[in-house]
């Protein structure tokens, strides 16, 4: 029902985002040229050219070395940075709603609730974050599954990256609930799996169908694999005789658990606080999922980065990268930065771009830099590390041969505040190009009035190709700024102010 | 297993020597409490712990070598670390079901939280509760409120089932669930009611959730996975703590707890009194609730007859018939302590108090072979008191959980809640006036004595000190401590405060002898007099160093020309009498004058105004006059006065401010600086000036500190050395005057801008004859210098004469004239001889102090002298030694001495409002062989 409703907004709508969506290149090859490569598990190449073709990276490496095939269409140039694109790990953005009311929902899936054409996928390819997993919220106990996706794409299936990817849960406590009862609700749906599945072997082996009945009469699919039963294969426990009930009649509401519980689909598990942490890694423990959760830790939770660098398990950071607290007896304010307390503990870690202050991933990173992260751990928090939780390592997060054709073409260094996102390629395709970006436009320009420019349309974007129309990149302190008539400086000013609200 | 290892560990002591002794802990105190059978350990045991168990604990341990010792001071108590066994610091939502039995407190506590005002009430670990106001809330557990591991900390979990019949169970909702979805198959369902309502309905409740436990079946009633894990805590038989408050509660459980074999422990249990038999025959524990809320206004109990209104009795009715009761307050938080205390206001045995809030609950939650008492094998949890548990005064010095501090009171808890109050407890209080409270107290604030009696209250964080006996500070009657070697005699109206700075090591050192006031006065006497100030040497707030100034004027009867002998003294009296009645005169004419209507006032005003002109005139004169006998000679470059500037000490790269404050005297340089980048505290200075370069060195906390500098009108420019550190010093004099104490000049009244017409006019100031002026009114003191009896005997005629009674001096041969002046003296000061002989008639020797205070007469010890002021307890000794009364003595040294000075409204009694000048010693003051062990000045302790 939202998917389709979805869709009637998406094809609707989609006639405004000329912009973004862009005409289209050659998609079968593209040749992306660089004065500088940032591959993040190599070493960076000067003066490089990656070469795409249907949408993996087929060669990478200086323009000497590399052979560009005569036929295909080139992007960038000397003067840019080619980057393999920020990684999102875990947000809940670009989504309808985040939350259900429901406690225990993991047989949600967010592809009923995404949504294309909201303006935060427009706004990742600003960024430069090629790859998002979307998932709900975590004002609940267990939610729904997740998706990976790319933020591009008419429909939620072409965005797809991955579809049905993580489950949601959450050690602190929703409203209305104290830590005791979340975590008694999290135990509880566990207790009422295991004992669902033991009622179906029950029932099985009493001869009784009413769970085939059932599902038939839901008209769930029951050929095939899902005709199958199979032994579970939990590593924490068990249920005996499961190999007897065919997979298609466990309850649709049990089955993303049982998953779960299988180590078939990956856990992120929310902690607001430092205490939560404990919890939710011995539920994980208990119900065998923890090789497959990662921790999405508040900033409080830097108390506890021992405990997650000893269960081995990755982390997201979200929220606010300082922590700051009141000593109860002294009264004083302490001020922690969080992420070198992790980097310390050795914990692997991605950034988020969940967060209150910005929702740029470079931000991030460059702040992560500013507190003391190295630089290289800092760039791998935003790439490789989110690229690795979200089981992609081989295909995203860095630029060699055999991987995705992602890649993002600065301005400039990734971490600056200077720099541009110029070009954005995803799997081979040029989908964002910056002089082709309506809305930023506009808002450093300001938007004509009617009648002095002729309304939006595609003829009017050739004209912008101008260099000099461009807005400037220039310091506004070097001095070319300050000369002009000072009844241009105020438009001057907010669109300097408006920059760097929207780099990137 | 604990038992074991700690067997093993003194095996492995034994065997390896003082290998493992590094880890070790030897703790020592007065008393240690172990709450195991009473025993109470007195004679400064120690508790030896490792690894944060105690290994040891006894009277007369031999300290193992190497350990690490703490020694709490003879007057601590340490009793186990408490069990608060009623706490809500887990306590969160309840769940929607009336029976939660897989809730599970512990999930929500916070074990990165801290609990600072718990560890400052002595309590170590907590029984969390899940919930409230359910019928099985949920799980329990006991936690220690301190220490690293989170895991090492659950002392329990599940510690007990959290139930509760009381009124609190009843309001349990009723139970709705959204179904999900729901369709045209699904209803939406209605609200079911749940149990119970009564403690009929509650005990039926129970039953079923028991049954179902034991059958493992879920019924829609009680909802999905009661069975399970209540089936686990069954099969466990974890204890149950059922919250039961009335009689028919009570009695409903121990029937329950008959029917069932569910080990139950009643908590509230507030009309348990009237079931002491059966309480006892079923062998059910209670937890008492002391139920009091402290901090809470207009709180009502009720009017029924079943309203519970407190009853601390019923703790030692139960124990009178044996039945064991532990002590839990929720409402008093962590003041447990307190409801310990309440109890044993209800009759309960002391011992068996502290028990009911340690080993009792420990017990009662299977937590005792870890906590609840000092003994081999158990945690090193323990709390360290100020004074008996239960006192209402004892406080909690510091709390140690696993042999390591946890909070202590130096914190910063203790100084919000009034830290700076110091209660002394001592045998013998002498009051300095005769009086004697044995024992006695005194609580000393803010620089003040705060209560004075045999026992006296102690606001919270109050260091408590014990010792055999306490007196007010001595007092010096007359010295000259302060003047540093000054022999010149000052004008009568020179104001001596000027010349005192605050205590330096010497001032330090005469006050811890026991001399905390000094009525000091030069050396030599004036034709007009000398000024008296009384001040304390050693004080280090400038505000109250100086007690007055002057307080007396001293003058000379004797004179080496013996036809001057008086005759400058009668003089003085003669021209203060006249300026008395001038003044007399003024006053009583103004009295009389009546303001005349207003018209011609601008015509008087200018013949006034001349007249007031000439009298301006007469004053800068004056003031001109006197400064140039100040400034003696002004050409010379003196670095004299206070200088001010910046140092620069690395590492620190910001300045840091320098003050100086120097005094030249013939070439040599003393004075002060102070720099926090170069000391913590305030460091002398000596050196001297060479021509324009002055040399001064001094001994800082952080090491000697020497500057060199040249010195130029207003500016010094030179290199501070400090330690291996050579800086750049460049300082600006911001005053040239050596700044001393602020003194409290009389001012002259301003004269009226308007004087009407017809208005008397005012006599002239005269600030030297102003003490005599006070004196012939009866308010000063004047102190005179006379030895001969003749003389004493003109010298008290003078006197009687203008109507003053004078503090005689020296005074030798008063003892030949004593019957004729009795009544005419206010006492006297005999000096530093205290036995005279007389060797023209025999050997035959007086002591002076004794038989004039036998003679009725006031007298005070003095010495005449600067840092030989330290001898004045001795003179007193000699004197009690050669028979003088040792009460008398004690008020020679205080009282009389204050009262000689008229400085009693401040020193020399110890009474409530006056300065906290206190002296601590190790015996009785009248004993000679009584040494003073600590000194206070104005509330703060004099530190060597």
């Amino acid at each position: 029902m939202k998917a389709a409703m979805s869709l009637k907004r998406v094809l609707s709508c989609s006639l405004a985002l000329v912009g973004i969506v862009g005409s289209a290149t050659a998609a079968d090859k593209l040749v992306v040229e660089a004065g500088r490569i940032i591959t993040v598990q190599g070493p960076e190449i000067v003066d490089g050219v990656i070469v795409i073709e249907d949408g993996r990276i087929t060669a990478i490496g200086p323009a000497s070395e590399v052979e560009k095939p005569w036929d295909a269409p080139v992007v960038g140039g000397p003067e840019f940075t080619a980057f393999p694109g920020f990684i999102e790990a875990k947000t809940s953005r670009g989504l309808d709603r985040a939350n259900e009311s429901v406690d225990v929902a993991p047989f949600l899936d967010v592809r009923d609730s995404l949504d294309p054409i909201n303006f935060f996928f427009e706004d990742c390819l600003r960024w430069g974050m090629t790859t998002i997993n979307v998932q709900q919220g975590e004002d609940c106990v267990i939610a729904g599954r997740g998706r990976v996706v790319k933020p591009h794409g008419d429909t939620v299936e072409e965005m797809t990256v991955r579809p049905s990817f993580g489950l949601v849960l959450s050690a602190s406590p929703k409203r209305g609930k104290s830590r005791a009862t979340q975590s008694q609700a999290l135990r509880q749906a566990f207790v009422e799996l295991r004992e669902h599945l033991e009622q179906l072997v029950q029932e099985k082996r009493d001869g009784d169908d009413r769970a085939r009945r059932e599902a038939l009469y839901q008209g769930r699919d029951l050929e095939g694999e899902r005709a199958k039963g199979r032994a579970m294969s939990s590593t924490a426990w068990k249920v005996d005789g499961l190999e007897l009930v065919p997979r298609g009649e466990v309850d649709e509401k049990q089955e993303p658990l049982l998953d779960l519980v299988e180590g078939r689909v990956a856990a992120f598990f929310h902690c607001s606080q430092p205490m939560d942490v404990h919890r939710a890694l011995e539920i994980a423990r208990d119900n065998g999922f923890l090789a497959r959760t990662t921790l999405v830790l508040g900033p409080a939770c830097w108390k506890a980065a021992d405990v997650v660098a000893e269960a081995g398990v990755p982390a997201v950071l979200s929220g606010d990268l300082t922590h700051t607290e009141r000593d109860p007896v002294t009264g004083d304010e302490i001020e922690t930065f969080v992420p070198t307390v992790y980097e310390e503990a050795g914990v692997r870690f991605a950034l988020s771009s969940e967060n209150s202050s910005t929702r740029s991933l470079w931000y991030q990173a460059a702040l992560a830099v500013g507190g003391g992260v190295p630089r290289e751990t800092a760039i791998e928090a935003v790439t490789r590390v989110p690229a690795e939780i979200l089981g992609l390592g081989d295909r995203v997060g860095a630029l060699a041969e055999g991987m995705d054709g992602n890649v993002v073409i600065l301005t400039g260094d990734p971490l600056s505040s200077t720099t541009w996102v110029d070009t954005v390629v995803l799997e081979g395709e040029a989908v964002y190009r910056r002089d082709e970006d309506v809305r930023n436009r506009h808002l450093l320009e300001g938007i004509a009035q009617p009648g002095t420019q002729p309304s939006q349309g595609s003829s009017d974007f050739r004209s912008e190709d101008e260099p000099d129309v461009e807005p400037t990149m220039a310091d506004p302190e070097e001095g070319g700024d300050e000369e002009t008539p000072s009844d241009e400086t105020p438009s001057d000013e907010t669109s300097t102010e408006e920059e760097e609200d929207t780099q990137q | 297993m604990k038992a074991l290892c700690a067997t093993l560990t003194l095996a492995t002591l034994a065997a390896a020597g003082p290998a493992p002794a590094s880890e070790l802990l030897a703790v020592r105190a007065g008393t240690i409490h172990t709450a195991e059978d009473g025993i109470v350990l007195r004679g400064e045991p120690v508790m030896i712990i490792s690894n944060g168990e105690i290994l040891q604990i006894d009277n007369d341990l031999d300290i193992p070598l190497g350990a690490e010792v703490i020694d709490f001071g003879p007057d601590s108590v340490i009793i186990p670390g408490l069990v608060a066994a009623d706490t809500g610091l887990a306590t969160g939502s309840a769940s929607a079901r009336t029976a939660s039995p897989s809730l599970r407190a512990l999930d929500n506590f916070d074990f990165y939280a801290e609990f600072p005002t718990f560890l400052a009430g002595g309590i170590t670990s907590a029984y969390v509760a899940p919930a409230s106001d359910r019928l099985i809330a949920g799980q329990g557990a006991v936690v220690k409120l301190a220490g690293e591991e989170a895991a090492s900390r659950v002392l329990a979990s599940p510690a007990a089932v959290h139930a509760a019949v009381s009124v609190e169970a009843r309001s349990t909702r009723a139970f709705w669930e959204p179904p999900a979805p729901a369709t045209v198959d699904v209803g939406m369902g209605a609200p079911r009611q749940q149990l119970p309502k009564s403690t009929m309905g509650a005990v039926v409740a129970l039953e079923e959730i028991v049954e179902i436990g034991r059958s493992g079946e879920d019924t829609e009633v009680y909802g999905e996975g009661v069975a399970r894990s209540m089936g686990s805590l069954l099969e466990a038989r974890v204890p149950w703590r059922v919250t039961a408050r009335d009689e028919d509660e009570l009695r409903a459980m121990i029937a329950l707890r008959e029917r069932t074999n569910l080990p139950i422990f009643l908590h509230g249990a507030d009309e348990a009194a009237n079931l002491v038999s059966e309480l006892k025959s079923a062998g059910v524990k209670v937890l008492f609730d002391a139920n009091f809320t402290p901090n809470r206004i207009g709180r009502d109990r009720g009017k029924s007859r079943d309203s519970h209104w407190p009853d601390f009795s019923t703790p030692a009715a139960l124990v009178a018939a044996g039945v064991p009761v532990s002590i839990s307050s929720r409402s008093l938080g962590s003041n447990l302590l307190f409801a310990a205390a309440l109890a044993s206001r209800g009759g309960l045995d002391p011992e068996q108090a502290l028990w009911a809030i340690t080993l009792g609950p420990a017990e009662a939650y299977r937590i005792d072979d870890r906590v609840g008492s000092l003994s081999v094998g158990k945690d090193a949890d323990f709390a360290v008191l100020n004074g008996d548990p239960l006192d209402a005064g004892t406080s909690v010095v510091a709390t140690w959980v696993d042999g390591a501090s946890a909070w202590s009171r130096d914190q910063g808890e203790g100084q919000a809640m009034g830290m700076g109050a110091t209660v002394l407890e001592v045998e013998e209080l002498h009051l300095g006036d005769g009086r004697v409270l044995s024992p006695g107290q005194i609580l000393m604030r803010d620089g003040r004595i705060a209560e004075v009696g045999s026992a006296v209250g102690r606001p919270g964080g109050a260091r408590v000190i014990r010792g055999f006996a306490a007196m007010p500070g001595m007092i010096d009657a007359m010295g000259h401590l302060g003047l540093e070697g000054a022999r010149k005699t000052p004008s009568t109206d020179f104001a001596l405060g000027r010349i005192v700075g605050p205590g330096d090591s010497v001032d330090r050192r005469v006050a811890r002898a026991g001399v905390t006031t000094v009525a000091l006065t030069p050396r030599g006497a004036n034709k007009s007099g000398s000024p008296v100030t009384a001040y304390k040497p050693a004080a280090r707030d400038h505000d109250r160093q100086v007690i007055g100034d002057p307080v007396a004027l001293h003058v000379s009867w004797e004179d080496k020309n013996a036809y001057e002998v008086g005759q400058d003294v009668r003089a003085l009296l003669e021209k203060a009498v006249a300026y008395r009645n001038d003044w007399e005169e003024y006053e009583k004419k103004l009295a009389e004058w009546k303001p005349e209507p207003a018209e011609d006032e601008a015509e008087e005003e200018e013949k006034d105004e001349d007249a007031e002109e000439s009298e301006k005139d007469d004053d800068s004169k004056k003031k001109k006059k006197s400064k140039k006998d100040e400034d003696d000679e002004p050409e010379v470059i003196t670095p004299t006065g206070l200088w001010e500037g910046e140092v620069v000490r690395p590492p620190a790269t910001r300045p840091s401010a320098l003050r100086m404050r120097l005094l030249e005297t013939d070439g040599q340089i003393e004075g002060y600086v102070r720099c926090a980048a170069l000391s913590e505290e305030l460091v002398e200075l000596e050196g001297y000036l060479d021509e324009k370069l002055v040399s001064v060195t001094g001994l800082g906390t952080q090491g000697y500190i020497h500057i060199e500098a040249e010195l130029d009108e207003d500016t010094l420019e030179g290199s501070l050395f400090a330690g291996s550190d050579e800086l750049e010093l460049k300082l600006e004099r911001t005053n040239a005057d050596y700044p001393v104490a602020r003194r409290s000049e009389p001012k002259p009244p301003e004269p009226e801008a308007k004087a009407p017409r017809g208005k008397p006019k005012e006599p002239k100031l005269d600030a030297k004859l102003e003490p005599l002026r006070r004196a012939l009114d009866g308010e000063g003191v004047v102190v005179v210098d006379v030895e001969r009896e003749d003389h004493i005997r003109e010298c008290v005629a003078a006197f009687r004469e203008v109507g003053i009674r004078p503090v005689l001096l020296g005074a030798r041969k008063l003892h030949l004239v004593l019957d004729e002046v009795r009544d005419d003296i206010a006492g006297v000061l005999p000096g530093p001889v205290i036995v005279a002989s007389e060797s023209s008639r025999g050997m035959k020797q007086r002591n002076r102090y004794a038989e004039l205070q036998a003679a009725g007469v006031r007298v005070a010890f003095n010495s005449l002298a600067e840092e030989g002021a330290v001898d004045l307890p001795l003179m007193a000794a000699y004197a009690v030694s050669q028979g003088m009364s040792p009460s008398g003595a004690l008020r020679a040294l205080t009282s009389d001495a204050a009262a000689l000075l008229g400085i009693d409204e401040r020193v020399g009694v110890l009474e409530p409002g006056r300065d906290a000048d206190v002296l601590l010693l190790d015996g009785s003051p009248l004993d000679v062989r009584s040494a003073v062990q600590r000194v206070w000045v104005n509330g703060r302790e004099v530190k060597p």
